[in-house]
């Protein structure tokens, strides 16, 4: 779908899932579990929204899933982050940190 | 690469959606089991943890449903879905679609197929390339053979050959002049030693291809070198004649065929589509150079016009200019040629000019008399259209009105506005296109038919019935409007119509308050369909007065058969034997009555007049010369015309006895106003005036054109020819009295033409009603068709009536019942329902009524024998329409009668 997505939570969701597989390949719960230890609780993520900006970002290539077996013996999917995703990320961490600095200049400015 | 990636994926979710829907379930059930071990390391039990997590993190199938609302495929499935359901819901109700889909192909499939016809005859160009360069010299459809100045103000239309020569070679900004006859010939056609069939043909000058810019199919097409005396004769076939007659044999182009029995080489064929410079029924069969031109008289003069002409301009001219200089060349070589205008006439040349128009559809022969019977079809359709969609509207609005408890019940229960009002256009949607599709067939079929109506009588059309992709789309697109429109409306006040109230039962209802729109679209409808029926009614009565008016023949059990002696290689000496032969053996065939010979035969498009100087008297150029026509014995007896004084033409008026005439009554006052004709001589040239004596006056017959008054006529006998006057004494009609059917009698005659001499092409045969009601192709078209779309309009008026009482009905199906439970019999609840029915219809009456009038105005030079504001049809359509409303409206009514007051206060 869209590169850049106007919605900010669904865009950052994005952005964060990529992080979260830049560190290692990991499964959906996984990806929740490190969000979530990562915003110190900050963000919730639900598994509808997480699913849904994983389809997203496999179906752009960005990431890609395989099954797997899990520590308790299910079958889990694990998620890897390609070549392609790596630089989205990296241009997306760019970009952000671009936009949040203007953001809070104009905060800092009035 | 992702948008690759992207389809896949979402075509896998819609094909594989089992498997791809398996997979994602378990991921979430995997996921809600790793995030319940979590909750149960820190203590909770199983249960307790999933609980925890389902409220924490909601329920997989609600994870599910979001997930899947993301990808694009979702949006296919529930459209798919909407369909299907909308499929669905409508063939619950088959009584309501069928009524939508009917009025939808009936409205779009007549507009489809009027303008398919419009397109075919008014828009599309020659099949030609560069057609826009192409321009005619002059600007009407003036036929066929003429003599001097031309009339209309001097607008030159025929042209001599000569003439044709001179502005040929002097306007260099056409870079082809070519000229052809207005008209098509029949020919006598034969290969080797078979009979000879008839075929048409038309004479064209040599560069006529080159001009029109046609390239060759097979073979070559004609050249300047094939148009000249001495030349081979040589002969062009269309592609159509070629595919139909000849079966596409290769070995046709380069053969001889005896064309009129002289040989006659096929040099090739024209592309497929190519039907000449005039889009007719029955285009030429063959093109052959004007050299060949049977009638040789006409080419070596240059008094005689006879030719039209049509240009190619050279690119990047304009047509005025070039005009100005061909007035200039025309008056020129008028007055270098003044033998050829009557001293008389000469002070006429300075208005003599030509007109240039544009020739990019050809010569206009149909495009001009289907003209205003196009636009009033156009008119029509789109009046039928108007009440087509009032009634979709109708009937949507009250399906939505009555589907409101359910609209109410779903939105109570949670479904989203906006998912509501999909559902509702999806249904219209659905039901337009299906409408839409049924149109085309209608329109088709409908095309087919107006096709053949319009062209009675015509072997070949060069007309596509198949709607072109522009009128495809149109009537698409019109569908598509007219659901979507009508489909939002409901959709929408349905949406708003709160749950809460609609649940408490709003929708019963007391009084009549139907909808005012409703109520105002079924008026509508009344007062379109009245100007309709009003319309058909008025053209219907015309038709009838022309074809039942006293013609001063009888058609009945008459029976024509048309021959050109000419083309089967007959000389004048030879003409004799063969009318004595034909005489003779004719009237023998089992079951004729009587049988004639004559030039041409009443109302069969042939025409001549010459002017005649009376002995005695001086000329009078006031009138137009008299038609005049040659007979032979038994004529007037044969088609039924009475003799008035005098004797009829007989056996004893041959070559040598005295020169006799029959006049017909219009000629006999007009010329002799005040004294007796019989025994008075004329004549048809300047010292001849007393060459034919008058023996008899016959009852006046319209030969020409059947509205106007018969015109003055004198009738000669088939071969006297006095001195000094040239041979024209050619039989073209057999006129046979039969006693039965004449169609039956058809093959006897058949039999007996070949047995006299079976060279002699029938060109046709046909009875002397048919050949009297093809004059009449293009009333009947119109009047067929108001028939029709009044019928239809009448029809739909009735469902919409139908439709808004049975909706009222419906909704005060309670009141009713307490009315009645109350004391109301029958009669009062009868009286409630029709007072309501009967009130929109008289006033739709009141509206369409006095429209009709400048309606019937707009009509009114197209009416023959009827006034446009005739009482008489204005009272029986009124009659009509309140009558099948009355029924439409009964039907409910008495619904309604039947009500039971206890089930009734228990409704709903």
């Amino acid at each position: 779908m869209g590169d850049k997505s106007s919605d900010l939570v669904q865009g950052t969701l994005d952005m964060l899932v990529l992080k979260t597989l830049a560190l290692e390949p990991m499964h959906g719960y996984g990806i929740t579990v490190r969000i979530e230890q990562m915003s110190k609780g900050v963000s919730h993520v639900n598994p509808g929204s997480l699913f849904l900006a994983i389809q997203r970002l496999e179906r752009d290539g960005l990431i890609k899933g395989e099954w797997k077996a899990s520590e308790n013996n299910r079958r889990a999917k694990c998620y890897v982050l390609t070549e392609k995703g790596r630089k989205r990320l990296n241009s997306e961490t760019r970009e952000w940190g671009r936009q949040a600095a203007a953001i809070e200049r104009i905060l800092e400015a009035s | 690469m992702s948008l690759l990636r992207n389809l896949a994926s979402g075509i896998r979710s819609l094909f594989r959606k089992e498997q791809v829907d398996r997979e994602l379930d378990e991921e979430l059930r995997g996921y809600e089991e790793m995030a319940a071990a979590e909750k149960m390391k820190q203590g909770m039990n199983r249960q307790e943890a999933l609980r925890a997590v389902r409220l924490e993190r909601g329920s997989v199938e609600l994870s599910k449903e979001v997930v899947r609302s993301g990808g694009w495929e979702f949006l296919v499935e529930t459209c798919w879905r909407d369909v299907r359901f909308a499929i669905r819901t409508l063939l619950k109700s088959p009584g309501f679609t069928a009524a939508v889909v009917l009025t939808l192909a009936l409205g779009i499939g007549a507009n489809t197929a009027i303008f398919t016809l419009i397109d075919a005859v008014m828009l599309k160009p020659l099949p030609v390339p560069k057609p826009a360069q192409l321009y005619r010299l002059g600007d009407n459809n003036r036929c066929c053979v003429f003599t001097g100045t031309q009339q209309d103000g001097g607008s030159f239309v025929l042209y001599s050959y000569q003439l044709y020569e001179s502005l040929r070679d002097h306007t260099p900004e056409f870079s082809e002049v070519a000229a052809f006859t207005p008209w098509t010939a029949d020919l006598s056609v034969r290969r080797g030693a078979s009979a000879g069939e008839p075929y048409k043909g038309e004479y064209v000058s040599g560069n006529y291809f080159n001009t029109l810019g046609v390239l060759a199919f097979a073979g070559r097409l004609l050249a300047p070198s094939d148009d000249s005396a001495g030349a081979a004769r040589v002969a062009v076939m269309n592609y159509h004649t070629w595919q139909r007659r000849f079966g596409l044999d290769p070995s046709v182009i380069g053969a001889t065929l005896y064309i009129n029995g002289a040989p006659c080489v096929i040099a090739g064929v024209t592309p497929p589509g190519f039907y000449g410079d005039t889009l007719r029924s029955d285009p030429p069969d063959f093109w052959m150079p004007l050299a060949a031109d049977p009638e040789g008289w006409r080419l070596p003069n240059p008094g005689v016009e006879w030719l039209y002409l049509v240009g190619r301009l050279k690119s990047g001219l304009a047509a005025e200019p070039v005009q100005a200089r061909l007035n200039v060349e025309l008056q020129d070589w008028l007055n270098n040629h003044k033998e050829v205008i009557p001293e008389r006439d000469r002070k006429e040349i300075p208005q003599q000019h030509v007109h240039l128009t544009p020739a990019i559809h050809g010569v206009e022969i149909l495009q001009t008399d289907y003209e205003t019977g196009l636009q009033l079809l156009v008119t029509l359709s789109a009046l039928l259209l108007l009440i087509a969609c009032a009634n979709i509207a109708n009937l949507l609005l009250a399906r939505g009105s009555a589907n409101r408890s359910q609209t109410a019940v779903r939105l109570a229960l949670g479904a989203p506005r906006g998912r509501l009002i999909r559902q509702m256009l999806t249904e219209s949607v659905v039901l337009a296109l299906a409408g839409g599709a049924a149109g085309l067939y209608v329109a088709y079929t409908g095309t087919r038919a107006i096709l053949l109506l319009a062209f009675r009588g015509a072997n070949f059309i060069p007309i596509d019935a198949r709607p072109s992709l522009p009128v495809l789309s149109f009537s698409v697109l019109l569908s598509l409007i007219t659901g979507i429109v009508f489909g939002i409306l409901p959709a929408w006040t349905a949406s708003k119509s709160d749950p809460l109230e609609a649940l408490r039962g709003v929708g019963r209802s007391t009084g009549d308050r139907s909808p005012i729109l409703q109520k105002s679209l079924v008026i509508a409808q009344v007062a379109f369909s009245i100007v309709l029926l009003i319309g058909a009614g008025l053209v219907t009565q015309s038709l009838r007065n022309l074809e039942d008016q006293h013609f001063g023949f009888v058609t009945e059990g008459r029976l024509i058969v048309n021959i050109e002696p000419g083309l089967s290689g007959y000389t004048p000496e030879k003409l004799p034997a063969l009318y004595q032969r034909l005489g003779e053996k004719m009237p023998r065939i089992p079951g004729i009555l009587s049988a004639s010979l004559s030039w041409y035969s009443p109302l069969s498009g042939s025409n001549s007049n010459e002017r005649v100087l009376i002995q005695g008297k001086v000329p009078d150029y006031r009138f137009t010369a008299p038609s005049w026509d040659r007979v032979g014995p038994h004529y007037f007896e044969t088609i039924g015309t009475r003799l008035l004084r005098g004797r009829v033409i007989s056996e004893r008026d041959k070559p040598g006895a005295p020169n006799v005439a029959v006049v017909n009554e219009t000629f006999a006052s007009r010329f002799f106003p005040n004294e007796d004709p019989i025994g008075q001589h004329f004549g048809m040239d300047t010292g001849h005036s007393g060459d034919y004596e008058i023996v008899g006056i016959a009852e006046d017959a319209k030969y020409q054109d059947t509205r106007g008054p018969a015109h003055a006529t004198y009738f000669l006998p088939l071969l006297q020819t006095p001195p000094g006057e040239s041979f024209r004494g050619w039989v073209g009609a057999i006129e046979l009295h039969v006693a039965g059917r004449p169609e039956n009698i058809e093959p006897a005659v058949r039999k007996t033409v070949a047995s006299v001499d079976p060279n002699l092409t029938i060109l046709h045969m046909m009875s002397f009603g048919e050949q009297v009601a093809r004059n009449f192709n293009q009333e009947r078209l119109i009047a067929r068709l108001t028939e029709l779309f009044g019928a239809l309009a009448l029809i739909l008026a009735c469902v919409g009536l139908y439709g808004v009482t049975a909706y009222a009905v419906a909704r005060r199906t309670n009141e009713i019942g307490i009315r009645m439970a109350l004391g109301a019999d029958r009669g009062n609840v009868l009286g409630l329902v029709l007072r309501a029915a009967l009130a929109q219809v008289g006033l739709g009456l009141a509206i369409g009524i006095p429209a009709a009038l400048p309606g019937g105005l707009l009509l009114a030079h197209e009416l023959y024998g009827v006034k446009s504001y005739d009482p008489m049809i204005f009272g029986f359509a009124a009659v009509i329409l309140a009558g099948c409303a009355f029924l439409a409206a009964s039907v409910p009514a008495r619904r309604a009668t039947r009500v039971d007051p206890i089930v009734a206060l228990r409704y709903e």
